[in-house]
């Protein structure tokens, strides 16, 4: 099947607030097709799924990070990814809502 | 389903930054967050080699030492840190970054004798307006950045100045004990910079402990949050409140290893409410004080426990106030009482 359903699903959390955490009341969800994405952000996404590395300490506090998946193209995999190392296009499908 | 998170690695950071099909920006931004990350833990590992006696050979230097400069930037609503450099005052946001900024600065030096949030006058550098919209502010471990809120959910960040406490206290723990950010040294961690936020708050308002609302994040709830009946991003005195956007656990058989550190913080939050409550005053003049010695009186230690805080804590009330038992009569009833 072609790409157009390869929906990645991105979820903002952590900040100051805690998004997205137990017991908040914020969530900040979204979700774009994989081929919507210029080519050096696939790229960039197709590189976060197949990293294995495991994450070294970082002096970042309050930042977000965002939990991304894409199950047709990714399997169950799901990658987790501060602010800093996300292109625009993927921070952009996200809207903060109070639950 | 199963969850194999992580976050970017160092390689994979490297690569990126040589990858000539990303555009000079991104480089940029993926070389630049490599870098730091080895200087960071570079840091960290020299800095874990200092005593807690050359800490205070450390600190009586500081007194003499200068002042921190005070800076402020403005992204104007992008991404990239830390700005263009604002000359004061600024507009509104940049004033009250300037201000509230040189103010925890005078607190740290004429409570805690500290000068700046490395006790050698390290520059406090801000960045204001960063990003569109955005309902967020951070310590990057070289600097504090604040967004303007979504004008729904949050207004501006620069206008709770626990908030600007909170991520400044932030570098305090980074250059003192150094605590992880996750499992039960990250509640700690998120918990420090609440308490002394907090604490900021009480001493610019010249408020006792009866008098201050112990409210986390009250000034930059937007109209939206309010009208929903939130108050607060987190209430110290009643954590699992329904008025909190982030509702906490209150006692620590609630805690588990994995929660997030804005979570877990409930518990030894708790704990300094009812411990400077208990004692009365100022929450600064002897529960901060031992809060502050717990913190920085030692050598770093990254994956403390919230048990080995507390007994440090109980330890201190009785050798710095020997001749005020109450002091930790108070202390060890509020660990206590949250389970610890
Ligand atoms: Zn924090």
């Amino acid at each position: 099947m072609p790409n157009e359903i390869d929906l990645l699903l991105v979820e903002r959390i952590g900040g100051l607030a805690g998004f997205g955490v137990a017991g908040s009341r914020i969530r900040c969800r979204g979700q774009l097709a994989f081929n919507s994405l210029p080519d050096t952000d696939q790229r960039l996404v197709e590189a976060l799924f197949k990293g294995h590395g495991k994450s070294k300490p970082s002096a970042q506090r309050d930042t977000f990070s965002y939990r991304i998946s894409c199950a047709r193209k990714f399997g169950a995999k799901t990658v987790e990814v501060p602010e800093a190392a996300l292109p625009a296009t993927i921070i952009a499908c996200v809207k903060d809502e109070l639950i | 389903m199963s969850c194999q998170c992580f976050i970017i690695p160092e390689d994979v950071l490297e690569r990126f930054a040589k990858d000539k099909s990303l555009s000079e920006a991104q480089r940029k931004s993926f070389a630049d967050a490599a870098q730091f990350e080895r200087k960071w833990r570079k840091l960290r590992a020299t800095y874990g080699k200092v005593s807690a006696a050359a800490n205070t050979m450390l600190a009586s230097r500081a007194q003499t030492a200068a002042p921190p400069t005070i800076t402020v930037y403005n992204c104007n609503h992008g991404t990239t840190l830390p700005g263009i450099p604002v000359p004061y005052p600024g507009d509104a946001t940049a004033k009250r970054a300037f201000v509230e900024t040189k103010a925890v600065a005078d607190f740290y030096q004429k409570l805690f004798g500290r000068n700046s949030v490395d006790n050698a006058g390290k520059t406090l550098m801000s960045s204001i307006h960063f990003s569109v919209n955005y309902n967020n502010a951070f310590w990057n471990g070289t600097q504090m950045t604040y967004g303007d809120g979504d004008g729904n959910i949050f207004v501006d960040f620069t206008r709770s100045d626990d908030v600007i406490g909170h991520e400044l206290t932030h570098g305090v723990t980074q250059f003192s004990a150094q605590l992880a950010y996750s499992n039960e040294a990250g509640g700690l961690n998120e918990s420090i910079s609440d308490v002394f936020g907090s604490m900021f708050r009480q001493w610019r308002a010249k408020q006792s402990v009866d008098k201050a609302d112990w409210l986390i994040g009250k000034d930059i709830m937007g109209p939206g949050a309010i009208a929903k009946g939130y108050r607060c991003l987190r209430d110290m005195a009643d954590p699992a409140a329904k008025h909190c956007l982030s509702q906490q656990p209150t006692h620590y058989s609630q805690y588990k290893n994995g929660m997030d550190p804005h979570y877990s913080s409930g518990i030894p939050n708790l704990a300094f409410c009812k411990a400077a409550k208990a004692i009365g005053g100022n929450s600064w003049e002897k529960a901060g004080k031992v809060w502050y010695s717990a913190l920085t009186g030692f050598a770093p230690q990254p994956n403390m426990k919230m048990k080995t805080f507390a007994n440090r804590t109980r330890t201190l009330a009785k050798s710095m106030f020997s001749k005020d038992p109450a002091v930790f009569t108070a202390i060890n009833n509020a660990w206590i009482a949250v389970g610890l």
